[in-house]
């Protein structure tokens, strides 16, 4: 990744990177930095640009779509940021998802003939993000010594994540876990809008129901399914990848302009 | 059959295709689209000496199929599983009539299945009749995300779609395949979708559902769906060759499958010619857990699950009884052809 300052005014590469760091890939649920998907970040003074190109031409316009608009508005909640603009590159929608995004046009006006708005794509997505994150989650728990009856009736104000904090007996006796797995699971969590208060109950089933005591070994093993499933895709992203960029593909491959 | 440490494993490939991309076969720019996106997966997941140039990926004929599938007895028999894409491809990228100018060669070696597709209505219903009547098909292959017109895919819990299950289970095609898998371009994504499986699954306890590609990437809404419909298999084709490059995902994978499903309906397929029984049976043969899987699943790939996964499994299905084929491949035109008398047991064989 490319890079360059130009101005003291504006926002330090590093920070924009660690902006674009909390925007994943909705399929995969990892960081574009992370998968590599950036590829410059320009800056001039308060204004940044940042170019990124994907594993694959085709890959839905609609996750496209939702990574340029968050890295979008991800910079742009840096201080130090006026505007960002965002340009995806090798893409079979590349002109549109730039011009569009930019504009602050909606997916629908962008893309008319697409079936599905952004918003209920990701929604799906984020719920199976909340139940791949959870699996990580858990694992901790039970490390740190939780038995599964206490993990199933965890609040969220049971919880502080920021301190690799669990409390149990009514909030009697904190336990110290590992920070990450459980400030990603809350989160997510709290993006799909299952836990909204510090009452709300911590875990869930996939459908989005608090776990019964004895269904916790299901759950558990759905939430290293759907860890599994994410991860499986990258590895299909990523091999596709290769073939793609690869030196020796046929000169006749390539986004072809004409998509009607 | 596949020999190692004196195990004998007969292979039965379950997804095979005998398709035609040729240039003047191609009537639409998503049968452009369609063939390079085949050859990015075929490249993406295929040892590097062992790659096909695009032209020869194109098409490669019915002397070269039976060669890869049969020469060096990588495969013993194959089920072919016709993909039409007629808005894409002059007479189709893979038709029953297609595929049916091998299959009919060989019949011994090869099981023909048809397809269907609802929005082709009253003509669509002759034509499976005369599937059954013209090839007696036991099973179809269903592709929901194929373009049709202003259409861009279908479900296969519409009514129309169990019209056509029901005409199916009339005429004793009680195997239905469905494509659900990785997104191929020009495809749409969402058009490969597994939820349609669960309810006409249900609704057809006595037709078998094999998912293709074992949903991938939605194999947690399939598993899910699979644990709960006995009825519903999965399909191996694109995650096999995962064996080869991403061997870690394709352990976790085998984990999931046999943890949901059971050693009992999952099904090896290549998908001939995405990538290649001849190397890709003995690389899906060679496959190991690390010590970590083996723990986390409780399971292992022994000798006798994969007896089921390669070939069992889908022989149970189709009625094929392994015994007598492999006394049959003793002698038929396969085995004359390549000299596999020996190979299979042969009682004159070692007297030439």
């Amino acid at each position: 990744m490319s890079s360059r300052t130009h101005s003291e005014d504006g926002p330090s590469v590093p920070d924009v990177r660690a902006r674009l760091d909390r925007v994943t890939d909705p399929e995969l649920d990892e960081s574009i930095v992370e998968l590599g998907y950036v590829d410059d970040i320009v800056l001039r003074g308060p204004a940044v640009d940042v170019t990124f190109s994907l594993p694959t031409a085709w890959c839905s316009p609609a996750f496209a779509w939702m990574m340029a608009s968050d890295a979008r508005d991800e910079v742009e909640s840096l201080p130090s940021v006026e505007t960002a603009t965002v340009t995806l590159r090798d893409h079979m929608h590349e002109s549109e998802i730039t011009r569009g995004v930019n504009a602050r046009e909606s997916f629908a006006s962008t893309f008319p003939d697409a079936d599905g708005d952004v918003a209920g794509i990701r929604a799906s997505l984020d719920d199976k993000a909340r139940v791949g994150r959870q699996f990580e989650a858990l694992n901790e728990l039970l490390e740190a010594g939780l038995t599964e009856r206490q993990i199933v009736a965890l609040r969220r104000e049971d919880v502080s994540p920021e301190d690799g904090a669990v409390f149990v007996r009514d909030g009697s006796v904190g336990i110290s876990v590992e920070r990450e797995p459980l400030a990603e699971y809350v989160e997510k969590v709290e993006a799909t809008g299952l836990v909204e208060t510090g009452e709300d109950v911590l875990f869930r089933t996939p459908e989005g129901d608090p776990i019964p005591a004895d269904e916790f070994d299901l759950v558990h093993k759905r939430s290293r399914l759907a860890k599994v499933n994410m991860t499986g895709q990258g590895n299909i992203c990523d091999a596709l990848n290769e073939a793609r960029f690869d030196p020796d593909r046929p000169e006749t491959y390539g986004p072809q302009a004409d998509e009607s | 059959m596949y020999q190692q440490d004196g195990e004998e494993i007969f292979v039965i490939d379950g997804h095979v295709h005998l398709w035609d991309a040729r240039e003047e076969n191609i009537i639409h720019q998503g049968g452009e689209e369609f063939i390079q996106c085949f050859y990015d997966y075929h490249t993406g997941f295929t040892p590097e000496e062992r790659e096909w140039d695009l032209e020869e990926y194109r098409y490669y004929g019915p002397d070269r199929m039976t060669e890869d599938l049969f020469g060096n007895a990588a495969a013993d028999m194959a089920v072919f599983q016709p993909t039409y894409l007629t808005d894409f491809y002059d007479e189709g990228f893979n038709t029953i009539d297609q595929n049916a100018e091998l299959a009919e060669e060989y019949p011994e070696r090869f099981v023909l299945n048809g397809a269907f597709d609802p929005r082709d209505g009253d003509a669509g219903m002759r034509d499976l009749e005369r599937q059954k009547e013209e090839y007696d098909i036991q099973g179809v292959k269903v592709y929901t995300a194929e373009w049709k017109g202003e259409s861009k895919g279908w479900r296969l819990d519409s009514d129309e779609a169990f019209e056509f299950l029901e005409k199916c289970a009339d005429l004793g095609i009680d195997k239905i395949h469905a494509h659900k898998g990785p997104t191929i371009r020009p495809l749409n994504r969402d058009a490969f979708d597994v939820a349609d499986i669960d309810d006409a699954a249900s609704s057809f306890p006595d037709l078998d559902f094999v998912v293709e590609h074992v949903g991938l990437p939605r194999l947690d809404d399939f598993c899910w769906i699979a644990a709960q419909e006995p009825n519903v298999y999965g399909g191996l084709a694109v995650a096999a060759p995962m064996a080869q490059n991403r061997p870690r995902k394709f352990g976790e994978i085998m984990g999931e499958l046999l943890f949901w499903l059971g050693e009992d309906r999952i099904i090896f397929g290549s998908d001939y010619a995405l990538w290649n029984p001849d190397w890709l049976v003995e690389t899906v043969m060679n496959a190991e857990l690390t010590d970590e899987q083996k723990d986390e699943y409780g399971i292992e790939l022994s000798p006798d699950v994969m007896r089921k996964i390669m070939g069992e499994n889908v022989a149970e299905l189709y009625d094929i009884d392994i015994e007598a084929k492999k006394e049959q491949f003793q002698s038929d035109d396969v085995t004359e052809e390549f000299g596999l008398g020996d190979h299979y047991g042969a009682p004159d064989a070692t007297a030439d």
